[in-house]
């Protein structure tokens, strides 16, 4: 009991981390109405840009989640141009085939340049253990918490309570109508794409955080998870994707008490084909949206 | 104040507009009228630079808009009120209204309010449903909510299509006093549509487009009353 308790502080913790991958994810694909497949790639480029931080300029973790958030940016900004912005009048398996080939690139660059080894992430965060009754907390999951709430409630509050929310909902909603509201759609789509991509890199430097390893390859089943969370939330609902992202990690660390930890991504996409057998749409039921 | 000359707009090989020229002038109500497929949506598209443009040039007063983008071509006080609506389903009226304030930059706060309040004057179901979201409005008022967002960006001239498409005869009267009541404010009205008699008795000039050329120009009621018209729109 006490174990499967603190597992499930454990999944937390962990979809925690998962929810701010799929916030990410829902925003990219909200904003440009494109699959993305360079999600994976954009949390490790994130992982690692706030690696070299606190190997070459110290531990400090405010620093590394703005190192994150402006290299992910930049990826972003990379992925944006060369997968999106030519592609929009395009039938859509044209950017989703280009963001693989982008995937790839950019995973085979940062093997060249990173190496392809395991890397050991700093232990930025005090090993402090708190206990309250049976519960065991770590402090790192405590400020994997904070940090994956006050993000998210930043990006919640600057999209429903800002003109600059309402332009990027126009803008995901219908591209038409909006260049008729006078926005300029590309500008939008860029931006809405980098902050997705940004939100995805501090989840990458949170992960690896948790983990205490960081590695090029990282990208491919973290993206995948990304990618599972946001279809459980219906895709471009980031409210109902946080969920997903939240149950994957409960579940696999559930799925982990009763057998091996090697059988962590089974739990986890099993669940998730599970829940789409039983709901096609995912969590999400969209009052009033159009039918796509 | 908008003036089209020999405009041209090909999709692929298919010529939708061939050599059209019109004229709207400040503070009139100018209708486009025809058929299906005659290359009227086709014009204000073009007019708002959402299709490339074969040949032709555009100009609003005096500025050529020809090769402007979009987003450009609408702060410069161009509306266009699309067809089918395209308001954003789940965004709330509100949201909606306040989405329509983006195309014109020049608003302050203050305006913006005082804007609202003229619409939801206007347009006073809006009001009541200030917090819905879009997509859950009727057609009507999702028509009513569509012509409102554009008149939050208080345009010099307002481009509507076929505003009255799918709705009950008596909205459709709604709508067309509607466009009398935005014309007495000071705007220019740009209309498209196919229920032609109720377009050219409110509009001061028409064009009758027919697979992509214009084929008569006149006052609203001459063409009402020319018999070719009555003929092909207007059921003999």
């Amino acid at each position: 009991m006490e174990y499967l308790l603190n597992q499930i502080v454990n999944g937390i913790s962990q979809g925690a981390i998962y929810a701010l991958m799929a916030i990410g994810y829902s925003v990219v694909v909200g904003v440009t109405g494109l699959i993305t497949f360079t999600h994976g790639e954009v949390i490790m480029i994130g992982a690692f840009a706030s690696f070299y931080i606190f190997q070459y300029i110290g531990n400090n973790l405010i620093l590394g989640i703005i190192a994150s958030f402006i290299a992910s940016w930049i990826l972003g900004m990379f992925i944006y141009y060369v997968c999106y912005d030519r592609f929009f009048e395009a039938p859509s398996h044209i950017s989703l085939i280009c963001t693989i080939g982008a995937s790839m690139l950019i995973r085979n660059l940062a093997q060249i340049y990173f190496g392809p080894n395991q890397k050991p992430m700093l232990n930025i965060i005090d090993n402090k253990v708190y206990r309250i009754g049976v519960l065991q907390v770590s402090l790192m999951q405590i400020v994997i918490l904070i940090t994956v709430v006050v993000l998210a409630s930043i990006l919640a509050f600057f999209i429903n309570n800002t003109r600059w929310g309402i332009m990027l909902r126009a803008v995901s909603q219908d591209k038409k109508a909006a260049y008729l509201m006078g926005i300029n759609v590309r500008k939008t789509a860029m931006i809405g794409n980098c902050i997705g991509c940004g939100l995805a890199g501090i989840a990458g430097l949170l992960i690896s955080i948790y983990y205490q390893t960081l590695q090029a390859t990282m990208g491919g089943s973290l993206g995948m998870k990304a990618f599972s969370s946001s279809v459980l939330g219906g895709l471009t609902d980031t409210r109902y994707s946080a969920l997903g992202g939240l149950a994957i990690g409960l579940i696999e660390n559930l799925g982990i008490t009763i057998s091996t930890a090697s059988f962590r991504d089974i739990f986890a996409f099993g669940f998730l084909i599970t829940v789409l057998i039983i709901r096609p749409e995912g969590f999400a039921s969209r009052k009033g949206a159009k039918s796509q | 104040m908008l003036k089209i000359q020999n405009l041209s707009v090909n999709y692929g090989y298919i010529a939708a507009v061939k050599n059209i020229s019109l004229e709207v002038n400040e503070g009139e109500i100018v209708t486009l009228i025809g058929g299906n497929g005659a290359g009227k949506t086709t014009t204000l598209m073009a007019i708002s630079g959402l299709v490339p443009k074969a040949s032709g040039t555009i100009t609003f007063k005096g500025v050529n808009i020809t090769k402007m983008s979009p987003d450009k071509i609408v702060k410069m006080g161009i509306c266009h009120v699309p067809e089918g609506r395209r308001i954003f389903p789940s965004l709330t009226v509100y949201e909606n209204l306040m989405a329509g304030t983006i195309g014109n930059p020049s608003l302050k706060k203050p305006q913006i309010k005082q804007l609202l309040e003229k619409n939801y004057e206007l347009f006073p179901r809006l009001r009541e449903r200030m917090k819905q979201s879009g997509g859950s409005l009727s057609g009507g008022e999702q028509q009513m909510l569509a012509i409102a967002r554009g008149l939050m960006m208080d345009p010099d001239i307002i481009m509507l299509d076929e505003p009255s498409l799918g709705l009950a005869p008596i909205i459709v009267e709604e709508i067309f006093d509607l466009i009398l009541k935005i014309r007495n404010a000071g705007k220019t009205v740009l209309l498209i549509e196919q229920n032609a008699s109720m377009a050219l008795s409110i509009a001061d000039r028409g064009y009758v487009i027919e697979t992509g050329n214009v084929v008569l120009e006149g006052k609203g009621r001459e063409l009402l009353a020319n018999p070719d018209v009555r003929k092909a729109y207007l059921g003999g």
